[in-house]
């Protein structure tokens, strides 16, 4: 039993790291659905400013936070204005948007071997091997500040989508932006938003991943292939689809390991990737991927 | 014929082919064994992971490669034949990539033309590099390869210095065994045994729990393989933790110890002992984890600056390596300056860069070593593989890792159970 609760708790906080990587992704692809393969580019960009500002200015990850997104929020409203835009919208600029952004993950992950070498590099803080006693049993600080963090985001993301004009602008551009334009919603505008909001997200993942893990160039390749899962999962496009995918896919993972060798437990989230795409190709809880 | 088309008026293209003849005479004459250059020196060839996951080791073992070259070349060279040449090494990085790896030995074979090999690191890369010398018929030296099944293939032009992976679990096991005699822990004693899912996890694996079978003084309640560069032991640990072993005992990749012991020192867990193999004392893992955190940690090595003595090989290579670099080296660094120097000297007796010469000289090697035991062997039953003790040294509180076992090169005491468990 106390493993049980051992490992329930071990997948609430791999869930909470899974679902900041996804939030991003999700809302990227809802509303301009464009699947922003440059999204694990920008979660290691995100772990290098971050270990940048702490390295150097001494900044502490947390507090870098606001920074981190802000840079890679504006780095999501370049890469609209100056690529994305261009791209053609809906099923038609499919395969164009995924040579592109891919095209950008490739930029950005050569560009950071360059700055940075392909050496590992860890964001080490006063705090990072301290745990809370919990019944029994310890929770690492920072497993449960991303975890917060993780239910924190997608609460003010729907507060901000529901109450703000803003907001409402993405939701009606994310359903009909056709007619958006008709009623004088500047399309163009909210679509840049959107993406500066996703990659800002995205950036905000890397901190955080960088915080648990030790990274370099190549980081991000693997989550993004677990962010993908858990919007599949989910349904592209549910921010709440999103956070209860992450939860499934964190607690498939890690009760595995009971029946599983340790390494296959990570081939497990593909295997049901695959299901979920054969099955039910609408996710849990949002709209059809496929077709 | 030149005649006939001068005859013929045709003098441009009597000319051509009185250039062409000039030319055939030329490389004719470049080519008779009484015109050939003089050797004027010995063409290493090496390849190192300079980046990817391995970066940090594959720099240590270049400081070690060229601490021997520059050795080497400091008295005027290797004397070959009664003639001194000098060393050239062509040190490419591999990015920790097997297929770079691969490749990048065929280039420095085929396309460099260097005489002979040294290994890059890991046992994956070398497995798939060693290949490539072997199909060439290039003697191929390496400290970077430890897994046996790399030397079972009873390669001939392949030899290692890192003794089998396998001795390094049960050499560790000696140290425990004897504390457990001593009464210091628990008897029988559970041990969570986990291993990186290579070759070199399956020998540690080996070599602990054949110990462990034998004596039968242990049980192992976890027995798991883990995936080589994971994120997260999270569920791996928490079985280890369900399993109440006493000891703790993982054969991990520099990265994955660091992501691996972060993560069990958050989860709060503590066993009487804990080792991660080969890892534990490397400078890397001490600042990315905290000196706090690494202490009483156990790691059985193939070498360390502590046996060097007053004088001998390994006095010569600390006191050198220290003048060059400022710091005190590993046994990275030793590893790679030693597998140099072997091939080195096996030039040196051959006469000749003649590969066979210099391969044969390898097969009857017998060095006066910086590693544990003094002599360097590459044994024709083990593959020519090197065996010998390994060395089990363990973090103190203090930064310091004596070696703490075999006694006779000890020059610290080992401490068990971990003084940080609560019971």
């Amino acid at each position: 039993m106390a493993q049980v609760f051992d490992l329930v708790l071990s997948a609430v906080l791999l869930a909470g790291l899974y679902a900041m990587m996804a939030y991003g992704l999700g809302l990227i692809y809802g509303v301009l659905r464009v699947v922003n393969l440059a999204h694990g580019g920008v979660i290691m960009c995100g772990a290098y400013l971050g270990w940048v500002l702490h390295e150097r200015l001494g900044l502490d990850p947390y507090l870098a936070l606001p920074l981190v997104m802000a840079v890679t929020f504006g780095f999501g409203v370049f890469l609209y204005r100056v690529l994305v835009c261009h791209l053609p919208r809906g099923a038609a600029g499919g395969p164009a948007s995924l040579l592109l952004l891919f095209g950008v993950w490739l930029v950005l992950r050569n560009a950071a071997y360059l700055l940075f070498t392909a050496n590992d590099q860890v964001i080490r803080t006063s705090y990072s091997t301290h745990s809370l006693p919990f019944f029994g049993t310890f929770l690492s600080v920072n497993r449960l500040a991303v975890l917060g963090l993780a239910l924190v985001i997608p609460l003010a993301l729907q507060l901000f989508l529901s109450r703000t004009y803003l907001g409402k602008a993405i939701r009606a551009v994310a359903q009909n932006a056709d007619s958006c334009t008709l009623v004088g919603v500047d399309v163009e505008r909210v679509y840049a938003i959107t993406f500066g909001l996703g990659t800002a997200l995205a950036g905000a993942a890397g901190l955080l991943s960088a915080t648990l893990f030790s990274f370099n160039p190549a980081f991000g390749a693997g989550e993004l292939l677990k962010s993908f899962v858990v919007v599949v999962l989910g349904g592209l496009g549910s921010v709440l689809g999103t956070s209860v995918a992450a939860l499934i896919l964190a607690l498939v993972e890690v009760f595995a390991i009971l029946v599983l060798p340790s390494y296959l437990t990570s081939a497990v989230g593909f295997v049901m990737l695959v299901l979920v795409l054969v099955l039910r190709p609408g996710g849990l809880f949002g709209r059809p991927v496929l077709g | 014929m030149l005649r006939f088309l001068l005859l013929r008026g045709r003098a441009r293209d009597a000319f051509r082919l009185t250039v062409l003849l000039a030319c055939w005479v030329a490389v004719a004459c470049r080519s008779q064994p009484g015109v050939v250059a003089e050797r004027t020196e010995i063409h290493i060839g090496a390849t190192l992971p300079l980046t990817g996951a391995e970066a940090k080791v594959g720099g240590f073992f270049k400081e070690g490669y060229e601490l021997a070259v520059e050795e080497a070349n400091h008295g005027g060279g290797l004397e070959v034949g009664g003639k001194r040449l000098k060393v050239k090494l062509s040190l490419l990085d591999d990015t920790t990539n097997q297929a770079t790896a691969v490749s990048l030995a065929d280039r420095l074979i085929n396309s460099e033309k260097v005489d002979f090999l040294l290994g890059t690191y890991s046992t994956a890369l070398v497995q798939a590099q060693s290949t490539v010398a072997e199909q060439n018929h290039v003697p191929y030296v390496n400290g970077g390869g430890a897994a046996t099944d790399i030397y079972r293939r009873n390669y001939r032009y392949l030899f290692g210095l890192l003794a089998p992976v396998e001795v390094l679990g049960s050499t560790l096991m000696q140290w425990i065994d004897e504390q457990q005699q001593a009464g210091k822990i628990p008897k029988p004693a559970r041990i969570a045994l986990v291993w990186e899912n290579t070759a070199h996890g399956k020998d540690f694996r080996l070599g602990v729990s054949q110990f462990a079978a034998k004596s039968g003084a242990y049980s192992l309640v976890v027995d798991e393989p883990f995936e080589l560069n994971g994120k997260d032991f999270g569920a791996l640990l928490g079985k280890v933790k369900a399993a109440g072993a006493d000891l703790f005992l993982a054969d991990a990749h520099l990265p994955d110890y660091i992501t691996m012991h972060r993560q069990y020192v958050s989860a709060g867990l503590c066993h009487k002992l804990v080792s991660y193999g080969a890892r534990g004392s490397e400078q890397g893992a001490i600042e990315a984890l905290g000196k706090e955190n690494v202490a009483h940690i156990l790691s059985a090595v193939w070498w360390n600056a502590a046996l060097a003595g007053k004088d001998g090989p390994a006095r010569h290579f600390v006191d050198a390596f220290k003048t060059r670099y400022g710091r005190v080296p590993e046994w990275f660094q030793a590893l790679g300056y030693e597998s140099a120097r072997a091939l080195f000297r096996a030039i040196e007796l051959a006469g000749s860069a003649d590969r066979e010469a210099v391969r044969n000289q390898l097969a009857k090697l017998e060095l006066p070593s910086i590693l544990p035991g003094g002599t360097l062997t590459f044994p024709a039953e083990s593959g020519q593989q090197a065996r010998y003790p390994f060395v089990v040294q363990q973090n103190m509180p203090d930064g310091t890792s004596p070696i703490i076992f075999p006694r006779d090169v000890a020059n610290g005491t080992g401490i068990a159970p971990n003084p940080r468990c609560p019971n």
